[in-house]
């Protein structure tokens, strides 16, 4: 890498993309080791810039720094280090650069998760990147890397929708349930039997603030269920009354009949006196009578339904993430750009700290002089500004001469006319009197003035700087 | 000077719905906060021109004045509802059914005025009830179109349409009795200053005329409906589209109030 470009982003990971969940189990670190393996991390070569993110679907070693090749180089190994004694060959992906950086992105806008869309992994993101703070490795690059990531997540997340539609059966119910009553606070759900899809349901429906009553045929059962879930276990007799003070029923009983039939649903309705009533059947043969679908208020789903619901917000997700890709490239592009820029930063610090240097030192040369000297002040100051302008030209010049001896001149004088705006021809080149020196003129004297010993009165170098009307970098 | 601040609010309308169908259709939630605050701006400028109206010619007790400050009181009680329940989606049909009484309100200028020698003292109380019993039915026939539409999704069990922004159920439900509810007692004491009206001009048989009818027949509707769910626990669809229908009526009371003043009746 040239010294002109700027420190370069890697990362180094493995995702649900190439690892199966053994392996990811393996390496994954848990948020509150974070800061101690970052500390270890950072003990390693050429690391300077550092996240770590570790979910239960990746885990990725994001770092800048001079050096990227030797950076991805010491995030292998701490990552084969982990999984010792199994190599992680092909299990591991490496990008750097511009690759590095739309990878950053994509994951925080969730278009590398598992599950398409969705919200949790932003907020992971954003731990890893606390936590690398905290720790002191965060630089300026990744943290603006990171910064434009949360900035883009935010910006697919509202233009294109994608973390709309629910996409598992549990989110599906939850979803159906709030089209129906809107907020689930205060309302009863009803868990009718076990089983793991329900149970996960159940648990939705209760974190969005739904109280929970579970029967079951085995009572002992259904106490242990409810205490589990956070709810009440009732009784299974009494199923009617339950469903007549409920508002979700979720049923998943073994029973190879209807455990809900159309009669009892008549009666419910009418006691409830037709307030809606949200029916998910996950049973496998269905434990509700199709019949009751059709009953007023009475909406009725059975695990199908839920699945072609879920697959169709999947499908929609997909679109939209497409569209979601077209952002994500405007805003690597644009992030790129501002990186470029980095490069500039110190040039331009270096190139006014000279010019500031040399017009110092002649001024102090200059007052030395009038403080010798008997004859009237500020006779000393043309001879001081030619020397300055020798002195800033004098490399300048000698590089283009040198250039023009190895037939590479054209390239830099179109430099030179683009970044002093000179006109083109003779004319212009001849006015400033730089141009003829280079083709044919001798070499530029330059002066050398007394010894640098010579004391005088000191010029702040600000004020020099707000003389020549230019502020700082 | 009045024209520029009906202008204004027309101009107001016409951007909400823009944004607030933005809202609906695109899930653009900006757009549906921005398009409320630009609704609200367009009530504001509303309020001044009735206001301005009203001082400076004095109100006029007729159709026009009415549909006008019905849209108003729509847009109201619509922004009243959306702060306090989350029904702030039902602006993409509000904001077009106000910009269509605003509309409406403006045709009416050129049919006549009430008669100075109909007029009598209850007129205000009867216009005002039947202004304040309209926006309510207005805002009840909008919850009451997007419950039809939001469980037939339900029912169908497909929600790859546009109107995925809709609210929920229970929640169009309870928003809609509330307003048949207040509506209605709203049209009850319009109907009954209107017949007391008419029987004091005509001083002779109970009037009823073919836009009374109707208003009678709105009135029988919403107390059916009311009635029934207290009585039978008739909600959801069933109260939904007896909503519509009893607000279908009380647009033909206004369209034949319109038609007899065009064709010079008081």
């Amino acid at each position: 890498m040239s010294a002109m470009e700027p420190s370069g982003l890697v990362v180094v990971g493995l995702s649900h993309r190439t690892a199966p969940l053994d392996v990811r189990e393996r390496l994954a670190v848990a948020t509150a080791s974070l800061g101690e393996e970052l500390a270890v991390l950072r003990r390693c070569e050429g690391v300077g810039e550092l996240v770590l993110l570790s979910t239960c679907n990746r885990v990725e070693l994001y770092g800048a720094g001079p050096e990227p090749r030797a950076l991805a180089r010491a995030f292998g190994g701490y990552l084969e280090a982990r999984a010792d004694p199994d190599p992680l060959e092909g299990l591991t992906y490496s990008y750097e650069g511009r690759d590095a950086v739309r990878h950053c992105f994509r994951v925080a806008s969730s278009l590398d998760s598992m599950v398409v869309g969705e919200p949790q992994i932003l907020g992971q993101v954003k731990e890893a990147v606390t936590q690398a703070a905290r720790a002191g490795t965060l630089g300026t690059l990744l943290g603006r890397c990171f910064e434009a990531a949360f900035a883009t997540a935010k910006k697919v997340r509202a233009q294109t929708g994608i973390g709309a539609g629910a996409v598992s059966i549990a989110s599906v119910a939850v979803e159906l349930a709030a089209r129906i009553f809107g907020s689930l606070e205060a309302r009863r759900v009803l868990l009718v039997g076990a089983g793991e899809m329900a149970e996960s349901a159940a648990r939705a429906l209760r974190g969005r603030g739904a109280s929970l009553v579970v029967v079951n045929r085995n009572e002992e059962r259904a106490a242990r269920l409810a205490a589990e879930l956070g709810g009440r276990a009732g009784s299974f007799d009494a199923l009617g009354s339950e469903l007549t003070a409920t508002d979700v029923v979720l049923v998943s009983t073994a029973s190879p009949t209807w455990v809900v039939t159309g009669e009892m649903m008549e009666r419910v309705v009418r006691a409830r006196r037709r307030r809606p009533l949200f029916l998910i059947d996950i049973a496998v043969p269905r434990n509700v009578d199709p019949q009751v679908g059709r009953l007023d208020n009475v909406f009725l789903y059975d695990v199908d339904d839920l699945e072609d619901v879920a697959a169709g917000n999947r499908e929609r997700r997909r679109a939209r993430a497409e569209q979601a890709e077209r952002i994500v490239d405007a805003e690597v592009e644009a992030f790129e750009r501002w990186r470029r820029a980095l490069v500039l930063t110190p040039t331009i610090v270096a190139l006014r700290e000279r010019f500031r240097a040399t017009v110092r030192a002649e001024i102090e040369r200059l007052y030395a002089r009038e403080a010798r000297s008997d004859g009237p002040p500020g006779r000393g100051v043309e001879a001081a500004v030619e020397a300055i302008v020798n002195k800033l030209l004098h490399a300048p010049t000698d590089e283009l001469r040198r250039a023009l001896a190895e037939e590479r001149s054209l390239p830099l004088l179109d430099a030179l006319r683009t970044l002093f705006r000179l006109p083109e021809g003779p004319s212009g080149t001849a006015s400033d009197g730089v141009e003829p020196e280079v083709h044919s003129g001798p070499r530029p004297v330059v002066r050398e003035h007394e010894p640098e010993h010579e004391s005088g009165p000191r010029v702040d170098p600000d004020d020099v700087g707000r003389a020549a009307g230019r502020g700082e970098p | 000077m009045t024209v520029v601040w009906i202008v204004a609010a027309v101009g107001a309308y016409v951007l909400a719905t823009a944004l607030l169908v933005a809202e609906l259709l695109g899930g653009w939630a900006r757009g549906g906060r921005t398009g409320r605050f630009v609704l609200l701006a367009g009530a504001v400028a509303h309020a001044v021109h009735l206001a301005i109206e009203a001082t400076t010619g004095g109100p006029r007790w007729d159709i026009s004045d009415s549909l006008s400050i019905a849209a108003l009181l729509l847009v109201g009680a619509y922004l009243a509802a959306a702060w306090r329940w989350r029904v702030g989606s039902l602006g993409a049909f509000v904001a077009p059914l106000a910009l269509l009484f605003v509309l409406a309100s403006s045709v009416g200028r050129t049919w006549p005025a009430v008669p100075h020698e109909v007029r009598w003292a209850m007129l205000p109380v009867h216009v005002g009830l039947n202004v304040l019993g309209v926006a309510a039915f207005a805002l009840a026939f909008v919850a009451a179109v997007a419950y039809v539409l939001q469980e037939r999704q339900l029912r169908r069990k497909r929600f790859d349409g546009p109107l995925q922004r809709l609210p929920a159920l229970d929640e169009l439900d309870a928003l809609g009795v509330r307003l048949v509810g207040a509506g209605f007692v709203l049209l009850t004491g319009g109907i009954l200053t209107g017949a007391l009206w008419a029987a004091r001009r005509e001083t002779g048989a109970f009037p009823i005329s073919g836009a009374q009818a109707f208003a009678v027949l709105a009135w029988a509707i919403f107390a059916a409906v009311l009635a029934l769910r207290a009585a039978a626990g008739w909600r959801g669809r069933r109260a939904a589209i007896g909503t519509m229908l009893g607000f279908a009526c009380a647009v033909l009371v206004l369209v034949g109030y319109a038609m007899r003043l065009q064709g010079g009746g008081g």
